[in-house]
């Protein structure tokens, strides 16, 4: 028994050369690192028994160290630091991010504390729920591919995954900071400016996403082109 | 009770026991005592003239978001407090030097007797940190009155305008010698001190010089005239007093260090320090944060000071501050929760609360930005 694993253990290589793979074996289960995995035994379904019984028994890949166990581990925040990240330079990312979360915390409450009491419900000052909107607001329904037919290259409208979608939001967010505005304002000023807007359904990142939106209803005719 | 009522001749105590209006009597002994661990609300006018440029910045950024500022009533301050209550103001004043830890609250408790001192009408001369003066200087010009001084006209003029802004009241009172600036440019005996002051913020070249001036004649009228017009008590309240005797980070033009001594500025602020004048207080604050060539873990005063410093402020009234303790603690949790400012779920939790002091240690300036962006 023990020898049949032995072979799913060692470093693996996959069979069709993709252009992003790990080294695991896929047969190594991730690491979940929340203090809420541990359930108790009877409020469990059979299906999940036996996929508590596999945690048990199969190995488990190494935890990143940028995870933590504490329920302020948010896995979008982490997503978005690491693509802010320049040569690894990891403290800086994280420590523009959270200066992002404090001014957009900052200009929220004091907002809520000058406005009169009947407007105070509406103004939201947890800057986590304004990322999470702001980014929602800014992802994309569907994207253009190029696909090549009869010597000439169309724009062909195309559904995307989810990640997909995630990643073109983060991305915009952090090309539009960068490039678009003024040189001498800080980038978290810059990005908490561009996530209230963003949370309003306004400024330049939800403009590009509705620019893409409109290309892809122009390409329409186009859509039959895909074969996928 | 969020809102900045009149000024109230009894106090209001919010339904969670958390804050209290500052009144005419909120500094008596006993009333601080019961409020100890609880916040009390600076009002905006005090802040606008006692503190333009005086609080940490953090700390003004907490104001501005607020919309209000509130400080803790804690122990150094308490101790402070009691002191200058108690103190004799005919003898020479007493040195109080607030040493502890980074992000204890040193500089809060100084505010904060410093508050006390504003409202019982003494005249404020307070250095916001003393370190801003031995580094950073873009312009350093020979002294006009001493050949081997140099002056800093920025700092010293900056200096002057807070202090006008501060003491207002006081600058039509005080009298003054004669003051010789150039040849042509002279203050005569019987002046005003507002004129002195308006003499430094013009004429920047004499700016520093002006800054020795003002401080010598208020050595010299401070205990003199106890009965009358012209008494008041002197509060000199330096932030960061270590810089005065540490060294500095300026270069002279021929590339060499810049001694504190040779600054006129510190060297006139030396001379407030030394206790040969009577009829007011020194409080200073230790400060590695902004200190040169100080290793991060010096936090003493023997360490801080140095043997120079030392044997200059000996002998002084050590005052210790250290972290919080579990009812402050639980005292700046629900000021954050009722300012709406601890946002993130989990931290409004038990468990949370547990991480944060894990996290925090319970040091003021670390739990402060921790919360920041929770």
């Amino acid at each position: 028994m023990a020898a049949s694993v032995r072979h799913l253990l060692k470093p693996w290589t996959p069979s069709l050369c993709l252009v992003r793979w790990s080294r695991y074996n896929p047969y190594y289960l991730d690491p979940d690192p929340s203090k809420d995995a541990r359930v108790p035994e009877s409020e469990l379904s059979p299906e999940e028994k036996e996929l508590q019984e596999l945690k048990t028994v199969s190995p488990i890949k190494a935890a990143l160290s940028s995870d933590t166990s504490s329920a302020f581990n948010d896995p979008l925040i982490s997503k978005f630091i690491n693509m802010m990240m320049q040569d690894g330079n990891k403290i800086l990312a994280r420590g523009i991010m959270t200066q992002t979360l404090e001014t957009i915390k900052r200009k929220q409450v004091e907002k809520y504390h000058k406005s009169p009491a009947a407007k105070r419900e509406e103004i939201e000052c947890n800057p986590y729920t304004v990322f999470h909107q702001a980014l929602e607001n800014c992802k994309p329904i569907i994207g253009l591919a190029s696909v090549q037919k009869g010597g000439k290259s169309y724009q062909v409208p195309v559904p995307l995954t989810d990640n997909r979608r995630r990643f073109l939001a983060m991305k915009w967010l952090i090309t539009e900071c960068r490039d678009n505005k003024h040189r001498r304002t800080h980038m978290y000023e810059k990005l908490s400016q561009e996530l209230l807007a963003a949370f309003a359904n306004e400024g330049n990142v939800v403009k590009r996403k509705h620019d893409l939106h409109k290309m892809a209803e122009a390409n329409r005719a186009y859509a039959h082109y895909r074969w996928w | 009770s969020s809102t900045d009522g009149p000024k109230s001749a009894h106090f209001d105590i919010c339904s969670k026991n958390l804050k209290y209006k500052f009144s005419e009597n909120a500094f008596n002994t006993n009333i601080l005592k019961r409020h100890s661990g609880q916040y009390y609300t600076l009002p905006p006018t005090h802040i606008q003239k006692l503190f333009p440029y005086g609080l940490p910045p953090r700390f003004q950024l907490q104001i501005k978001t607020f919309n209000e500022g509130c400080v803790m009533v804690r122990p150094p301050a308490l101790e402070l407090i009691s002191y200058l209550k108690r103190a004799d103001y005919s003898k020479p004043p007493l040195r109080y030097v607030l040493y502890g830890d980074i992000g204890t609250g040193k500089t809060m408790s100084l505010c904060h007797a410093l508050h006390y001192c504003y409202s019982q009408g003494w005249l404020i001369v307070h250095v916001p940190d003393a370190h801003l003066w031995v580094k950073n200087c873009k312009e350093l010009l020979p002294s006009s009155s001493r050949p081997s001084r140099f002056d800093q006209p920025i700092q010293a003029s900056q200096w002057l305008k807070n202090f006008k802004i501060t003491n207002e009241r006081f600058l039509s009172k005080v009298q003054l010698e004669r003051y010789v600036w150039t040849k042509r440019e002279s203050t005569e005996k019987g002046q005003p001190l507002g004129e002195l002051i308006d003499q430094g913020v013009n004429r920047m070249k004499s700016s520093s010089d002006v800054v020795g001036a003002v401080l010598r004649e208020l050595r010299l009228q401070a205990g003199g005239a106890t009965e009358g017009e012209g008494a008041f008590k002197l509060a000199v309240a330096v932030d960061g007093v270590n810089a005065l005797w540490g060294k500095t980070s300026l270069k002279k033009e021929d590339r060499t260090m810049c001694e504190p001594e040779e600054l006129t500025l510190i060297h006139n602020l030396r001379k407030m320090m030394k206790n040969n004048w009577s009829g007011g207080a020194i409080l200073t604050a230790l400060s590695q944060t902004g200190s040169v060539f100080k290793p991060r873990s010096a936090y003493l005063p023997s360490e801080l000071l140095g043997e120079e410093g030392f044997d200059n402020m000996e002998p002084f009234v050590p005052v210790s501050v250290s972290n919080y303790n579990e009812k402050e603690f639980e005292s700046c949790y629900l000021y954050y929760l009722d300012r709406n400012w601890l946002q993130h779920p989990h931290s409004r939790s038990e468990e949370g609360k547990k991480e944060l002091i894990f996290l925090s240690n319970k040091n003021p300036s670390i739990l402060e930005r921790l919360c920041a962006f929770l």
